[in-house]
């Protein structure tokens, strides 16, 4: 105990610690009625890491050489002690994150939550979930199989539909007409060095958002009443809330141990649910394999390209969406946050999850 | 960038088909393929055969060269040999399968080649080949030339260890679905296989039976070898359970503390 | 305090002990393997070489023999000169044969030719044969 003491002394004299600790941890006051949805940040923060450790042990064995990249995956799936593991953790995790990601934002969307004045924040974990998606895509093509090679082919294709410019975006996406040692070479690059840390610096600017803000309230229950007008920047505080640790971050430790477990079952028990065989064929240019479809988070996008009679008008309206959901919070600035009382948003958010659930559905059977 | 992240990994189907087809054809094909009758047949029979699975085309059996569009493709100096006379068939083979040939040529089929033997097309059909396996031995096919009898009795010589491969083989391509290196052990299954099967075209019974000893102790070497890592994957199945329980046991005792503050939170 | 409360810290203490439990024991699951993925493997370099006897090999003829589980070959092509290799096909992994009338090795499974030096000469391998170490000590051939 004493050494403890010591300890914190030492580091309180220097740093303040105390004071930081009481500020963000004991004395960080959450709303009363704070629900388990907010654990999600925590969660995603926890997986984010768990990526970033994985993807480290990775690269101590990967090759990013077209002729070596297969065999050097494979290596680690059977050769390297607990390969398997780590490969694994890191692709199913990838998977996991997703799904994460999209429960983290359909809380926030249906608690209203994106509004003044957390539009900032929205904005940049719209940009994380982009960013995460890119990251999928580009580490996708790393191990360089069957399915890397031909999911770039055809992702990166995707662009040539644009006019005039179409074919020069894709020669620079791929560094060359056909994917091969310079498409690694920059996907590579994105993956383990250029999008990471636009990442890092993007999740710093969401928590700095986050934190600077204040928690929401959640917008239900009888007490809630209403967001005041807002014309200067204030702090959202919670006097008479809980405070996040420990009440608060209890709670975080749960549902983080519940996804982890998640976690678990998915990479010791089915770790193929996400992974098709052609992911365990070395790439061929010149063998596409039968049946090949994109990833589940992907299959809507696939899908909306497949019913548009021109893949330009499908792009078109895949970009229109995407900015769209980015710029929310700057089109619906009503204060008005209790899903009850909107039910036009409502009757959108329902029939938006179940257009998702549907068009992937029909782009995995088609 | 990102809207390309989106909207990218998806018209899959539709560049695929077209790069397929255009890897294995050559002029061979192009001219071939319309054609009615013998000259344009072989090339529906040959596509889904274990040759063209395997990258071999036309010329790989027939010479010439299919790199050209004209008919210089098929002069002899190009190599061409077209279709070879029945006697001929064998060695027409047997410029890859050696070892069959080697076993066929001191066999009683071998012996009467050129006086109503059969050669390797009798059984094996020309152009829509299959991998061999054990159905080419039956009562219709064999009886087009002589009683089933002994033939029966080789097919059932063989049986055991016919099946004890297949199931190896179809265990190998369970264990590489789910990304185990097997392609060592695929290797030597099928140089095994190879030497089994060029062991039945001696058409000798005795002989089968003779080696059907080793080829078995060489069958459960690797099945040994496969055992052990199944008894390994299991082992990671109860770590894994472990891992998951421990978990959810975390989970739960984190929900406990929650629900121990939450109490407290409304006492006061 | 009154006694509710210490009734709670009873009960936290007790939960607390038990999660740190759960804690370090996971955090050794998680530990070990990533210790075992970093710690240096023995290489195949650490196995053993293979001594033959000279007079296994003739002149001009071939030896095969087991190299580390898997099929290999020796030759003496010239007086006192030998080579070895892997007698496995680089095609689909039957093993070779030797040839002494020619001086050549066959793949009995599709033809494949390789010549005295493990070269291609023909048929379908994509590769050479692997070539293998040789050193001589007295009378023995030393493999590896």
């Amino acid at each position: 105990m004493s050494l403890r003491k010591t300890l914190v002394d030492w580091l309180d004299i220097r740093l303040g610690i105390r004071d930081l600790l009481e500020q963000n941890l004991t004395n960080y006051l959450l709303p009363r009625k704070i629900n388990i949805w907010y654990t999600l940040g925590a969660v995603l923060l926890t997986l984010f890491g768990l990526q970033f450790v994985t993807g480290i042990l990775l690269l101590v064995y990967y090759v990013p050489d077209t002729e070596q990249a297969f065999a050097s995956v494979q290596a680690i799936m059977n050769e390297v002690p607990y390969g398997w593991l780590i490969r694994n953790l890191h692709a199913v995790g990838s998977n996991l994150i997703v799904v994460a990601l999209l429960l983290h934002m359909l809380s926030v969307l249906f608690m209203n939550a994106y509004k003044k004045p957390r539009e900032l924040t929205w904005l940049s974990g719209f940009l994380i979930f982009n960013l995460t998606l890119v990251l999928c895509l580009t580490g996708y093509l790393l191990p360089w199989s069957q399915l890397s090679f031909w999911a770039t082919t055809v992702a990166t294709e995707a662009p040539g539909a644009i006019p005039v410019i179409g074919d020069d975006i894709v020669r620079f996406l791929r560094g060359g007409a056909m994917v091969g040692d310079a498409t690694l070479g920059r996907f590579f690059a994105l993956h383990v060095m250029g999008l990471p840390l636009v990442f890092g610096l993007l999740v710093g600017v969401h928590l700095f958002c986050v934190r600077r803000a204040g928690i929401s309230r959640p917008p239900f229950g009888e007490d809630y009443q209403g967001e005041p007008p807002r014309y200067t920047f204030e702090h959202e505080h919670h006097p008479g809330g809980i405070p996040f640790f420990p009440n608060y971050a209890v709670k975080d430790g749960a549902v983080i141990c519940f996804f982890l477990a998640v976690l678990a079952v998915l990479v010791f028990f089915a770790p193929n649910l996400f992974i098709p065989p052609s992911a365990f064929e070395p790439a061929d240019p010149f063998v596409t394999p039968p049946r090949i479809k994109p990833e589940w988070y992907f299959l809507w996008a696939y899908q909306t390209l497949k019913v548009f009679p021109s893949e330009l008008i499908g792009l078109g309206i895949q970009g229109v969406l995407m900015t769209l959901l980015a710029l929310l919070p700057f089109l619906d600035r009503s204060p008005e946050r209790r899903p009850a009382k909107r039910p036009l948003f409502l009757v959108c958010f329902v029939l938006g999850i179940l257009a998702f659930v549907g068009i992937s559905v029909w782009g995995h059977l088609s | 960038m990102r809207r390309m992240g989106l909207a990218g990994l998806l018209i899959l189907g539709l560049l695929a088909a077209p790069l397929a087809v255009w890897a294995d054809e050559g002029s061979c094909i192009q001219c071939h393929a319309p054609q009615p009758g013998a000259l344009g047949e072989p090339v529906a029979l040959w596509r889904g055969s274990v040759h063209q699975g395997n990258g071999i085309s036309c010329h790989g059996c027939h010479g010439g060269d299919p790199t050209l569009m004209s008919m210089e493709a098929m002069s002899p100096e190009r190599g061409f040999l077209g279709a070879p006379e029945d006697s001929a068939v064998p060695s027409f083979c047997g410029r890859c399968h050696v070892g069959v040939e080697e076993d066929y040529r001191a066999s009683a089929h071998g012996l009467a080649l050129g006086e109503g033997g059969p050669q390797c097309v009798t059984c094996h059909g020309s152009h829509a080949v299959r991998v061999a396996g054990l159905d080419l031995i039956n009562p219709q096919d064999c009886s087009r030339c002589h009683d089933y009898g002994r033939a029966g009795e080789l097919r059932t010589a063989m049986e055991q260890t016919e099946t004890l491969i297949l199931a190896l083989d179809a265990e190998l391509k369970q264990l590489r679905r789910i990304g185990i290196a097997v392609e060592d052990w695929q290797g030597r299954l099928f140089a095994l296989r190879n030497d089994f099967h060029r062991l039945f075209h001696s058409v000798d019974v005795d002989k089968v039976r003779r080696q059907t000893d080793t080829f078995q102790a060489k069958l459960a070497g690797m099945q040994d070898e496969v055992a052990e890592l199944r008894a390994e994957l299991n082992q990671r199945k109860w770590i894994g359970a472990g891992v998951v329980i421990l978990l959810l046991a975390a989970s739960g005792l984190f929900a406990l503390l929650r629900q121990s503050y939450g109490r407290q939170e409304n006492t006061e | 305090m009154d006694t509710g409360s210490k009734d709670f810290a009873r009960r936290r203490a007790l939960l607390a002990t038990l999660l740190a439990g759960i804690g370090a024991v996971l955090t050794g699951a998680a530990l070990y393997p990533v210790w075992r993925f970093l710690a240096p493997r023995k290489g195949a370099e650490a196995q053993d070489q293979v001594a033959l006897s000279r007079d296994q090999v003739p002149l001009g003829g071939a030896h095969f023999f087991n190299f580390r589980g898997r099929p290999a070959v020796v030759l003496q092509t010239r007086a006192g000169h030998f080579t070895a290799f892997s007698a496995v096909c680089t095609h689909l992994g039957c093993v070779i044969q030797w040839q002494a009338a020619e001086q050549r090795f066959l793949c009995p499974c599709h033809a494949g030719l390789f010549s005295a030096e493990g070269a291609v000469l023909g048929g379908p391998p994509p590769r050479p044969l692997e070539s293998l170490a040789v050193s001589l000590r007295d009378d023995q051939i030393l493999v590896g």
